[in-house]
C-alpha cells in the first residue's frame, strides 16, 4: 500500500469539488424534507446526529485546530445539558437563553481547564482531561441537590415564547437551525485571524511565537471555545430530550465523539461533520447487534488508524485520484 | 474518632494499601515501560489485564486444566497478544501516520475489542472470583488483619518487580530496551533490532499485566469492566513521573495506601474519585510527577 501521500496533514479547509457540492445540495434537501416523510423515530435519530455534529465541531476546535488532546468532551457536553436544563427550569425565558447559559458555563469551565492545561502537553494533557472527565461524571452522579444524582434529571420542555416543544418532529427545525448556526460559527472562527493562530500554534509553538502570536492565550481560548460549543450541543440535546442520566456522560461518549472526528479526518471541519453523520449512522445500525458493538467500534478505530489515519474522506479521495491516474 | 481507633485504621489502611498497591504498581510498571520506549500511553492495559484474567478463568474453571498449565499458558497468551498487536497493528499505524496521537487511538481501539470479545463469550455475565490458590486464613500483623493470600500477592509482586528491574538494568536485552527509549535511531545504528525489541517490550508488559490479574482476581469479583482498575495504575504512574520505573512502583503503593485510607477515614463513595483527584492535583502542581526530573520540553 502506498502510504506516503496520506502522510501529509489535511488542510484546514479543502476546496469542495463539484460533485461534493451536488451531494451537499442533496443532503440539504433531504435534511429539510426529513420530518415530512419519516417516522418520529427517524427524526429522533436525526436530532441526535445533529447534536453529535455539534459535539464533533467542539472536539475539532481543540484537537483539529489547536492540536491539544482533550478527553473530557462528554463532561463539557454534560455541563451544557445540566446547566441549560436547570436554567430553563429556573427562569421563564425562551429556551435559547438557557442554551446560551449552558454554553457559557461549559466555556468558563473549559477556560479554566485550558489554563491548567498550559502546563502540560500531549499525554499528560490527555490523562489530565481524562481524569477531569471522570471526576465530572462522578459529580453529575453524586451532587444530588443539583443534578438529582444517580436518578437522573428530568428536563422540562423547551419553550419559545408561547410555543412549547413536546415532540421530536417539533424540535427538529430548531435542532437543525442551531446545528447550522454552530457550523457557521466554527467556519467563521476557523477562517478568522484566531483560527489561523490556532493552526499556527498546532504546527509549531515556537514559530507561532516568532510571528507575534500569544501562544498561551490562543491555547486557552481554543479550549474555552471548544468547551462552549460542546456545552451548546448539550443545550441542543435539551430541545428534544426529556431526561438525562449521568451514565450517558462518561468516557464512552468521549470515545464515540473522538471516533467520529477520527473517522471523518482529524483537522478538517467537513471531516468532523461527515464523520459524525457516517459514524452516527453506523453506530445506529450497530445497535441492532449490541453484542458486537464494542468489537466493531474498536476494530473501526484500529483499522482507520492503520490504513486511513487522515479519515474516510481523505482515504476515498486518494483512491479516486489513484483510479483517475489509471492505476 | 478516638486515637486508639484511628491508629488501628491507619495500620489496617497501610497493610491493605500495600496489598492492593502492589497490583497497581505492577500495572503502572507495565504502562511505564511501554511509555518509556514507545512514547505511547497504552489505554488498553486495563483490558489486557482483564482479558488475561478471563483466559486463566476459562482454562482453570471451564476447561479444568491443572494450575501448572494454566499459569504459564495465561502468561504466554498475554505475551503473544501484546507482541502481535505491536507488530501488526502499531507498526502499520506508525507507517501510515507520523503523529503519536494515532498510536494512542489505536490502543483505545484494542481496549474496546478486548472488552467486546470477553463480553461476547458470556463468562463475564455472572461476576465470579478466580479460586484462591493460597489459603485465605487471616493473621495479625501489628493491629492489622491480613490473609495469607494478601502476603502471597505482595510477595509475588515484589519478586516480579525485582526480576524486571534486574532484567531492565543489568542484562544485554534490558540495555537494548533502554537504548531504544533514549534514541531509537542510534539504538538501531548499534545493532538493536527495533521491531523485535518493541515486540518484546509490549509482550513483557502484557505478561506483567497478566501476573497482576492472576494475583488480584481471587480477591475481586471479575467482570468485563474490571479493567477500569487501570485508572489507579495511571494515577500511580503519574505520581511517579510517568517515565520512571521505581517511581511507578512507589506511586502504586502510595495510591494503594491513599485509596484505603480515604475509604476508612472519609467515605467509600469518595474512593472512586480519589485517583482522578490525585491525577489532577499532581499534574497541575508538579507535571513531571513526584519522582520525575526537571521538566524538559522536547522540540523537534
Amino acid at each position: 500500500m502506498s502510504s506516503s501521500p496520506l502522510a501529509s496533514a489535511p488542510e484546514g479547509r479543502p476546496g469542495l469539488p463539484g460533485a461534493a457540492l451536488g451531494g451537499l445540495a442533496l443532503a440539504a434537501l433531504l435534511a429539510v424534507a426529513l420530518p415530512f416523510f419519516t417516522t418520529g423515530y427517524v427524526v429522533y435519530i436525526a436530532n441526535l446526529l445533529l447534536v453529535f455534529v455539534v459535539l464533533c465541531l467542539g472536539l475539532h476546535i481543540v484537537i483539529g485546530e489547536t492540536g491539544q488532546f482533550s478527553m473530557a468532551h462528554a463532561a463539557f457536553y454534560g455541563i451544557g445539558i445540566y446547566a441549560s436544563a436547570l436554567a430553563n427550569r429556573a427562569v421563564d425565558l425562551p429556551y435559547p437563553f438557557a442554551m446560551l447559559f449552558g454554553a457559557l458555563v461549559a466555556g468558563a469551565v473549559g477556560l479554566f481547564i485550558g489554563a491548567l492545561a498550559l502546563r502540560m502537553r500531549d499525554i499528560y494533557l490527555a490523562l489530565a482531561t481524562f481524569a477531569f472527565g471522570e471526576a465530572m461524571q462522578w459529580v453529575f452522579a453524586n451532587w444530588d441537590s443539583v443534578t438529582n444524582g444517580p436518578n437522573g434529571l428530568r428536563i422540562a420542555p423547551a419553550r419559545f415564547g408561547p410555543l412549547e416543544i413536546l415532540s421530536d418532529k417539533q424540535a427538529y427545525p430548531f435542532v437543525l437551525f442551531f446545528c447550522l448556526l454552530a457550523i457557521g460559527f466554527t467556519v467563521v472562527v476557523s477562517r478568522s485571524r484566531l483560527g489561523r493562530a490556532f493552526r499556527a500554534v498546532r504546527e509549531s509553538e515556537v514559530a507561532a511565537m516568532a510571528m507575534g502570536i500569544d501562544v498561551r492565550r490562543t491555547r486557552v481560548i481554543g479550549f474555552g471555545l471548544s468547551a462552549a460549543v460542546a456545552g451548546f450541543a448539550g443545550g441542543m440535546f435539551g430541545l428534544f430530550q426529556t431526561f438525562i442520566h449521568p451514565d450517558s456522560l462518561g468516557f464512552q461518549t468521549t470515545i464515540l465523539v473522538l471516533t467520529m472526528v477520527v473517522v471523518g479526518g482529524l483537522g478538517s471541519i467537513w471531516g468532523a461533520i461527515g464523520g459524525a453523520i457516517v459514524f452516527g449512522l453506523i453506530s445506529e445500525v450497530l445497535r441492532q447487534a449490541p453484542q458486537y458493538q464494542e468489537i466493531i467500534y474498536g476494530a473501526i478505530l484500529m483499522l482507520f488508524m492503520m490504513y486511513a489515519p487522515h479519515g474516510l474522506f481523505a482515504f476515498v479521495g486518494e483512491r479516486i485520484r489513484e483510479a483517475r491516474h489509471g492505476r | 474518632m478516638d486515637l486508639q481507633l484511628a491508629l488501628i485504621f491507619l495500620q489496617q489502611g497501610i497493610a491493605s494499601g500495600l496489598v492492593s498497591g502492589s497490583v497497581y504498581a505492577l500495572l503502572a510498571l507495565a504502562i511505564v515501560v511501554i511509555f518509556k520506549t514507545s512514547d505511547v500511553p497504552n489505554f488498553a492495559q486495563g483490558e489486557v489485564f482483564m482479558a488475561a484474567g478471563y483466559v486463566a478463568l476459562y482454562l482453570f474453571v471451564f476447561q479444568q486444566m491443572p494450575i501448572w498449565v494454566v499459569l504459564p499458558a495465561t502468561l504466554v497468551v498475554a505475551f503473544l497478544a501484546m507482541a502481535l498487536f505491536r507488530r501488526f497493528v502499531l507498526d502499520q499505524v506508525a507507517k501510515s501516520a507520523k503523529d503519536l496521537v494515532y498510536l494512542v487511538i489505536a490502543t483505545l481501539g484494542l481496549s474496546y475489542v478486548l472488552k467486546g470479545l470477553v463480553r461476547r463469550t458470556g463468562f463475564g455475565d455472572t461476576p465470579r472470583s478466580f479460586p484462591a490458590l493460597v489459603p485465605t486464613d487471616s493473621i495479625m500483623i501489628g493491629q492489622a488483619s491480613v490473609t495469607l493470600l494478601d502476603l502471597a500477592i505482595f510477595g509475588t509482586a515484589v519478586v516480579v518487580m525485582a526480576a524486571f528491574f534486574w532484567m531492565f538494568n543489568y542484562t544485554k536485552i534490558g540495555r537494548a530496551m533502554r537504548a531504544v527509549g533514549m534514541n531509537p535511531k542510534a539504538a538501531q545504528l548499534v545493532g538493536v533490532d527495533l521491531r523485535r525489541c518493541h515486540m518484546l517490550i509490549w509482550g513483557l508488559s502484557g505478561v506483567i499485566s497478566a501476573i497482576a490479574a492472576l494475583l488480584i482476581s481471587p480477591k475481586i469479583l471479575m467482570t468485563a469492566d474490571m479493567g477500569s482498575i487501570v485508572m489507579l495504575a495511571f494515577a500511580a504512574a503519574i505520581v511517579g513521573g510517568f517515565s520512571s520505573l521505581p517511581g511507578a512502583v512507589v506511586g502504586g503503593f502510595v495510591i494503594g495506601i491513599v485509596e484505603n485510607l480515604v475509604g476508612l477515614f472519609i467515605s467509600s463513595r469518595a474512593i472512586v474519585l480519589a485517583p482522578f483527584l490525585a491525577i489532577l492535583i499532581v499534574l497541575v502542581l508538579r507535571p513531571q510527577g513526584l519522582f520525575g526530573g526537571k521538566l524538559t520540553i522536547k522540540k523537534v
